[in-house]
């Protein structure tokens, strides 16, 4: 093994341990682990719309609709018709993947903001709706929805939430990126890259385009129907526009079109309020804005452009 | 419904409408010459009727003074965004520009939220007075301001884009930016006016339309909304659709409402979704669109 193999090796290694350890590091402040599961949760969101915007580029303003769709699928299948929360999950998601169909369907015919409007449109409008049905609670929100339970153990605190949400994590990672190194994968990025060239290949472009949107639609639904159980508390105002907005901001700043980067939007954006403190919350979004005009004019793969560049320094 | 509430409920979204024909005027003109959707327009008016209201209600600046103020910072804050911003990421994709309108539209939104805390305040209307009626309409002084300023501006933008060089040359960049610089038209300095514009409408806008509601750092977002889809109606290419856009949009929202009070906020993006798909050049805009 090369000496810079061995490194990698070795910061690999130190870089799970970290990862397996903060639990038991915050054990006194269980409120700390709370807020990177959030952040697990908004990652793997992120990690829908970086797969649709930064592999497949197309846009989507109305993402934040695909997790309310999964989690309010979920969350009433539970509640109301008392199913199992695996299958209610397994519902959610593909809800949410249903929808994407829908909502896909005008990415064939439109492109940049014309896409971007009636993305944005449809996903205010999903909002909307659930706000008038009586089944989802309407304006008063879906509260008491019951904590993850899987067999017959409970995910009461934030630690077993925690690794639980480490695996889907580093699964849902895992399965965007061999779909990416796959030949649909490499289709997904020819399609982006030029509609024509990929159509002379043989590719189909409509479908895969469909394909993309169908595959971000079901990770966002299944954040959103975890989240459902996490918080246990669901209102159509958290997953309107200003989410859809707060969630594509993550996957700028993180680095849209790399596999690292929504994790580090996601825990820039859930933690720099907590370090800036509670007074300051609109400190935050000044550096949110801040830092999406940075990434964009300076960085354009945002934080993981950081992370690859302290990687070359290192020599890892 | 009767004929004198059907007139009431025209007129008062046609009020309603000249809003979002305001604010998507704006948005308008920087989408057709530089090409980027500025989702930061209506922030941007939100930021400087913040500064707006300080100056009238602690520095006690007379309001028309102020009017002319807002619009010049508006003018200002557009050149600076073309000057430092944009010119060096024109040739990104348009997801980069996007992005970028974004990100100053979350700077804006935490600014006014962090600098003046989020409460919502009442901010003086510029006309008041009891509400006019004209035979069976009632409508209010400010609404009327409102509906008098978007045909005003309109008409300064009409005569600027189709009666003066500059406008000639921001149209022709609209159609070919190439072929633009080919014929020795200064993009640069056209971007730069064209931004100039297109902000200081925002700052105007935001200004007339805010005694309305309330002034809080989120009051834009919604009006924002309906001035893209007044836009898509329009057919995204002609400020002259945007404004006719944002009539349309007004009015069949204010009937909507009444008709149907569970429909009215989707009613109006569903639609903008079936003119995307079954005619996406819109009421006004040319069939042959620019493809991105």
């Amino acid at each position: 093994m090369t000496p810079s193999g061995t490194r990698r090796l070795a910061v690999n290694a130190a870089l799970i341990v970290l990862v397996l350890m903060v639990p038991l590091v915050f054990h006194s402040r269980s409120s700390i682990v709370g807020y990177l599961n959030i952040a697990m949760l908004y990652a793997i969101a992120t990690q829908g719309l970086n797969l649709l915007m930064g592999f497949g580029g197309l846009v989507s303003l109305g993402h934040a609709a695909f997790m309310a769709i999964g989690g309010y699928t979920a969350a009433v299948l539970v509640m109301t018709y008392h199913v199992n929360m695996f299958l209610a999950i397994v519902a959610g998601v593909a809800g949410a993947g249903l929808f994407g169909l829908v909502i896909g369907f005008p990415s064939l015919r439109l492109s940049g903001f014309y896409l971007a409007v009636a993305t944005m449109a449809l996903g205010s409008s999903v909002a909307d709706v659930i706000k008038r049905l009586a089944i989802t609670g309407g304006d008063y929100g879906l509260i008491n929805i019951p904590v993850l339970r899987l067999g017959g153990w409970e995910l009461t605190s934030e630690a077993s939430k925690y690794y639980f949400f480490v695996v889907i994590l580093v699964a849902v990672f895992l399965v965007v990126r061999n779909f990416l190194n796959s030949r649909s994968g490499r289709a997904v990025r020819a399609v982006r890259d030029s509609e024509m060239t990929a159509s002379a290949m043989g590719v189909n472009v409509a479908a895969y385009k469909l394909i993309t949107f169908i595959f971000a639609a079901c990770i966002a639904g299944l954040s959103g129907a975890l989240y459902a159980f996490t918080i246990s508390y669901l209102h159509p105002m958290n997953f309107g526009l200003a989410f859809s907005i707060n969630l594509l901001s993550m996957s700028i700043i993180g680095g849209l079109g790399t596999i690292i980067g929504p994790i580090l939007g996601a825990l820039f954006w859930v933690m720099l309020p907590l370090v800036i403190g509670g007074r300051m919350e609109f400190l935050s979004t000044v550096i949110f804005g801040l830092s999406i005009i940075g990434s964009v004019m300076f960085l354009p793969k945002g934080l993981s452009e950081l992370v690859t560049r302290i990687q070359t320094r290192l020599k890892l | 419904m009767s004929i004198d509430i059907f007139l009431n409920l025209t007129v008062r979204g046609l009020t309603t409408g000249a809003i979002y024909a305001l604010v998507g005027m704006g948005i308008v003109l920087i989408l057709q010459t530089t090409n980027v959707m500025n989702f930061a327009q209506g922030d941007t008016g939100m930021f400087i009727t913040y500064l707006a209201f300080f100056m009238i209600t602690t520095a006690k600046v007379p309001y028309s003074l102020v009017l002319i103020l807002a619009i010049a910072a508006g003018a200002v804050v557009g050149l600076l965004i073309e000057r430092f911003m944009m010119r060096s990421v024109r040739s990104r994709s348009h997801l980069s520009l996007i992005m970028l309108t974004l990100g100053l539209s979350l700077l804006f939104q935490g600014l006014a939220a962090f600098l003046f805390n989020t409460e919502p305040r009442l901010f003086p209307p510029l006309v008041s007075g009891d509400p006019i009626k004209i035979g069976p309409v009632v409508l209010g002084r400010q609404d009327i301001v409102v509906l008098l300023a978007a045909i005003v501006t309109f008409g300064i933008l009409y005569l600027f884009l189709y009666r003066t060089k500059q406008g000639a040359a921001a149209r022709s960049i609209s159609q070919d930016e190439y072929a633009a610089r080919v014929l020795g038209i200064p993009t640069p300095s056209i971007y730069m006016l064209i931004w100039a514009i297109g902000s200081a409408l925002a700052g105007l806008a935001a200004l007339l339309i805010v005694p309305r509601f309330s002034l809080e750092p989120s009051f834009m977002g919604l009006i924002q909304v309906k001035a893209f889809t007044a836009i898509v109606l329009g057919g995204m290419g002609s400020v002259f659709g945007a404004a006719v856009g944002g009539l349309i949009i007004g009015v069949v929202e204010n009937l909507v409402a009444y008709q149907f009070p569970a429909i009215k906020d989707s009613f109006m993006l569903i639609v903008i979704v079936i003119v995307l798909l079954v005619m996406p050049q819109g009421l006004f805009g040319k069939r042959q669109q620019r493809r991105f």
